[in-house]
């Protein structure tokens, strides 16, 4: 027996050994188990985060159509050619490599130092550049231009927006973009892509209602599968003013997404693997009227340089027709971005106010409407039974106080009762009215109507400033007392007291239906219900006396411009107050001239308030003369619609 | 035993080689035997395209005198249509370039008409192109317009010595610069994937949403003038107009005509040097 076949292997080490190895082993498969199947997930999600993206396209925003359908806002194509850079990659290879070649052969030729040559990745971007720069060249071949490639953006791009393309020349025009379409091959890496910016087919025509919207890098995309991955978005545009803001969430076209697969460098490397198409935001049909908006712009515009503003509203449903303030701007500045010229030339002229809402104005003699309802509703006047003697001068305190005329003299009304004290304004007749009831009375009256508080329209920055004062707000806020003439200047709309002229519409708008409320809103529903809140409280020959008074105001008192062949609009009752107001402005007192009124008188439709400020330290501005006319261009183009209107043949469909 | 199964496998052996060589090739042997094979095959296909010409030639001969007598009455009838509308075509330019010196406008590019037969057509699924019977021989160049008496046939792709090929307008490879008949607007139209045998189909696309159009009354696309193409050549008709989900642009099928597959002559439009 040889020694071989004698040997017998010690069995316990042997399978102390397979057991190591079987131990390993299973260890192995453990593992590997572990990370195949109870890892699995988390791994997929890892290279799921790792190699795909996301790239968000904003929607277009919905467009804004005036109530009779006619466009206000809308959208207009924007043309730009653009490259794909991640079609370019072989390219881009190419082209490093060739600079580096012609790097070296300086170097050998001793025209350059190796210190001089830039470092690798400073190599990447002259490459990157020149390849784009050829592309560029081939389109200003086409267009005839000559455009350079910006290095800094085109790295910027690179580096954070690669999936992006990338923009070579923007907002280009019709025939530059047809000729692109024309000659760019299908297949080429330029192409021409299309995004869309506001367009304002009127221009400055209600520049404020309707507002601007500037560019923004937050597209909201929550709701978009993909939320997770590392995401790309194009600029979209968020409302700034206006209906832009106020509706933004409603205008805002639904996101687009797509998702692609990328390669470790970031380059996009398949179709999408998933698409979702940009939709357009809601439309908005407003109350606004285009004509007549257009007509009481051009109206105030004809004073030049004076500022002001003009509302009218639909009298049984606060509809807001016309929301006009001057100056304006041009709403075609903004788009697609405001220049620095243009924001400073609006910044100068004060035309970022929208004065309608945010001009806050003591009322002047239109305020006496106020009076006369406090008045009445006090029971210690009445229509006829109480009357005045209008001298020109009275004295109340240890102040002597004058009824002013609109040419700036005095008047003497004589013996005067509330239609024609209305008609007329006579001061004296409402300085005497306003003592008699007292502060109070006034101003809870004005109250009542709300001319203390925002209208609640909807659009930003209406002010909340409006005041409407009495002796304990005085002794409150300027620990003061309240004395007899600040009773009287109460009265007839000045001292304090401050509204805005879209608060005036609401008040008019109100009295006109023998109400107290007139919320106003700038959407347009055919079917809006007629506004019903609560009713004034005088009996309907007081309301129909001081109506009286205020069509005597537009027939033969302080705005009888109406009855002239000039200004007439025949056929047309109107209910009419002129005011004219002082305020300080710079430590100069500026007159403010108002006119407030609704029509027809027989059944009230329109409600209209006019305030203008004049320019001129000092200057004699009446409401009749000034903003009268601005009412009368408005109120005509309405008549011709609501006559067009009613002479329509009535069809059944 | 080893010997039978090499041969069976020597086809495959071959193809493998072949492809080999095929791919180890540098490009611009690659690139020359391409074209050589283009130019040693065209003198066949021009042959086999004369020997058509002979064939319809002969059947010509087979018509009988009253029909003969019947065609030239119509191409007398036709060819008065054509003086006339020939005449008042020539006032209209005369016109035109009358405004022109006065608004002193430079004058539009002007073309030399080169017609030419229609070799071979490639109409697939994948391919929507013609081969005309000229090339660089006549002085043809890349890019020129082919037209034919219903409009836009399409436009030159490749030019060899005797012969071209031309992209149809029906193939997505070609794009242009269209505007609808009575509008100024620049859309982009181009070709679709037309299957075989269907009707020829384009894409009108960044249609202004202000255009409406009715299979009743189709819209005609025209071109644009802003391109190489000469303004107002018929592409095709547009029955049908839908808004994109974005609300920007409409876009809609062009219907071309079914003439262009049946095309055996077309006029290539050569652009001239400006004077």
């Amino acid at each position: 027996m040889s020694i071989i076949e004698s040997y017998r292997p010690q069995r316990f080490r042997l399978m102390f050994f397979q057991g190591l190895i079987v131990a390993m082993l299973l260890v192995l498969a453990g593992g590997l188990a572990y990370r195949q199947i109870v890892r699995f997930g988390d791994y997929g999600e890892r290279e799921r985060l790792q190699n795909q993206r996301r790239v968000l396209v904003p929607g277009p925003r919905g467009n804004i159509y005036d109530r009779e359908n006619r466009l206000l806002v809308g959208n207009r194509s924007r043309f730009a050619v653009t490259l794909y850079l991640d079609e370019l990659r072989r390219e881009f290879r190419r082209e490093y490599i060739e600079v580096v070649r012609r790097y070296r052969e300086s170097e050998a030729a001793g025209e350059l130092s190796r210190s001089d040559r830039p470092s690798p990745s400073q190599l990447e971007q002259i490459s990157r550049a020149q390849v784009v720069q050829r592309y560029l060249d081939e389109v200003n071949r086409l267009l005839s231009r000559d455009e350079k490639v910006d290095m800094n953006q085109l790295n910027r791009h690179f580096q954070q927006q690669l999936l992006l393309p990338y923009v070579l020349l923007d907002d280009l025009k019709p025939e530059e973009f047809a000729r692109l379409i024309e000659e760019l091959p299908v297949q080429s890496p330029l192409q021409v892509y299309t995004s869309s910016t506001r367009y304002y087919p009127n221009g400055s025509a209600a520049a404020h209602v309707l507002g601007y919207v500037r560019a923004t890098d937050e597209v909201s995309g929550d709701e978009i599968s993909g939320e997770d991955l590392k995401t790309y978005a194009f600029k979209g545009t968020v409302g700034r003013d206006g209906l832009e803001l106020q509706y933004d969430p409603l205008l805002q076209g639904e996101t687009g997404a797509a998702i692609f697969r990328v390669d470790p460098a970031g380059f996009r490397v398949n179709p999408p693997l998933e698409k979702h198409a940009p939709r357009q935001g809601e439309r908005l049909n407003i109350s606004i009227d285009l004509d007549l908006q257009m007509a009481a712009e051009k109206a105030i515009a004809q004073f030049e340089t004076l500022k002001g503003a003009a509302v009218a509203l639909d009298v049984r449903t606060g509809e807001v027709l016309v929301l006009a303030s001057k100056p304006d701007y041009d709403l075609n500045d903004f788009s697609p971005r405001l220049s620095q010229a243009s924001a400073q030339k609006i910044h100068e002229t004060g035309a970022w106010t929208n004065l309608a809402i945010a001009g806050v104005y003591p009322p002047g003699s239109t305020f006496k409407l106020i009076t006369s309802l406090a008045g009445l509703r006090s029971g210690l006047i009445s229509v006829d039974g109480f009357t005045v003697d209008c001298e020109g001068t009275v004295r109340i305190g240890n102040r002597n106080f004058v009824c002013d005329k609109s040419a700036g003299g005095v008047a003497r009304h004589g013996v005067i009762s509330l239609r024609d004290a209305i008609a007329l304004s006579c001061d004296i007749y409402f300085y005497k009215v306003g003592t008699t009831i007292g502060p109070d009375a006034m101003a809870g009256e004005a109250r009542r109507f709300h001319l203390d508080q925002p209208t609640g329209i909807d659009l930003p920055y209406e002010v909340r400033r409006m005041l409407i004062p009495d002796p304990a707000w005085k002794k409150k806020v300027k620990d003061e007392a309240w004395f007899a003439g600040d009773t009287a200047n109460m009265a007839i709309g000045q001292g304090d007291v401050g509204v805005t002229p879209l608060d005036m519409a609401c008040f008019v708008a109100s009295l006109a239906r023998g109400e107290t409320t007139t919320r106003p809103t700038l959407l347009h529903d055919p079917n809006r219900p007629r506004q019903h809140t609560e009713p004034i409280g005088l009996p309907r020959e007081q309301l129909e006396a001081i109506f009286e008074g205020m069509e005597g105001c537009t027939t033969r008192g302080t705005a009888k411009i109406f009855n002239t062949p000039t200004y007439g609009i025949p056929g047309l009752r109107i209910a009419g107050k002129t005011g004219t107001a002082q305020t300080s402005r710079d430590g100069n007192k500026i007159n403010i001239a108002w006119f407030v009124c609704f029509a027809p008188v027989e059944d009230p439709r329109i409600a209209m308030a006019v305030a203008i400020e004049g320019d001129t330290p000092g200057e004699q501005f009446a409401g009749g003369h000034y903003s009268a006319p601005v009412a009368q261009a408005v109120l005509k183009a309405w008549f011709e619609k609501f006559q067009r209107a009613a002479a329509a043949p009535f069809t059944v469909h | 035993m080893s010997s039978k199964r090499f041969d069976q496998a020597r086809p495959f052996l071959s193809l493998g080689i072949i492809v080999l060589a095929w791919l180890l090739l540098p490009v611009g042997v690659k690139s020359f035997l391409r074209v050589t094979f283009f130019e040693l095959q065209a003198p066949v296909q021009v042959t086999a395209s004369y020997v058509r010409d002979l064939q319809e030639f002969w059947a010509d001969r087979s018509h009988s005198k009253d029909e003969l007598i019947e065609a030239a009455h119509q191409l007398r009838h036709a060819y008065a249509g054509y003086e006339f509308q020939a005449q008042q075509a020539e006032a209209q330019q005369a016109e035109i370039a009358r405004l022109e010196g006065l608004l002193r406008l430079p004058s539009n590019p002007k073309y030399r008409f080169e017609p030419a037969r229609v070799c071979r057509r490639d109409l697939s699924g994948w391919w929507q192109q013609l081969t005309i019977r000229k090339g660089s021989n006549y002085d043809l160049t890349v890019g020129a317009p082919v037209v034919y008496s219903g409009g836009v046939v399409g436009r030159v792709r490749e030019v060899r010595l005797y012969e071209a090929d031309v992209d149809l307008v029906s193939s997505p490879r070609l794009r242009l610069a269209a505007t609808f008949e009575n509008d100024t607007r620049p859309v982009s139209y181009q070709g679709g994937n037309n299957p075989p045998l269907a009707p020829a189909r384009g894409i009108v696309e960044f249609v202004p949403p202000d255009i409406v159009a009715y299979s009743s009354t189709p819209l005609r696309l025209v071109t644009s003038g802003l391109g190489e193409f000469p303004p107002g050549l018929t592409i095709g008709y547009v029955q049908r107009l839908e808004t994109s989900p974005d609300g920007l642009f409409q876009s809609g099928e062009v219907s071309l005509d079914r003439r262009l597959t049946e095309l055996t002559e077309v006029t290539v439009l050569v652009q001239l040097p400006p004077d």
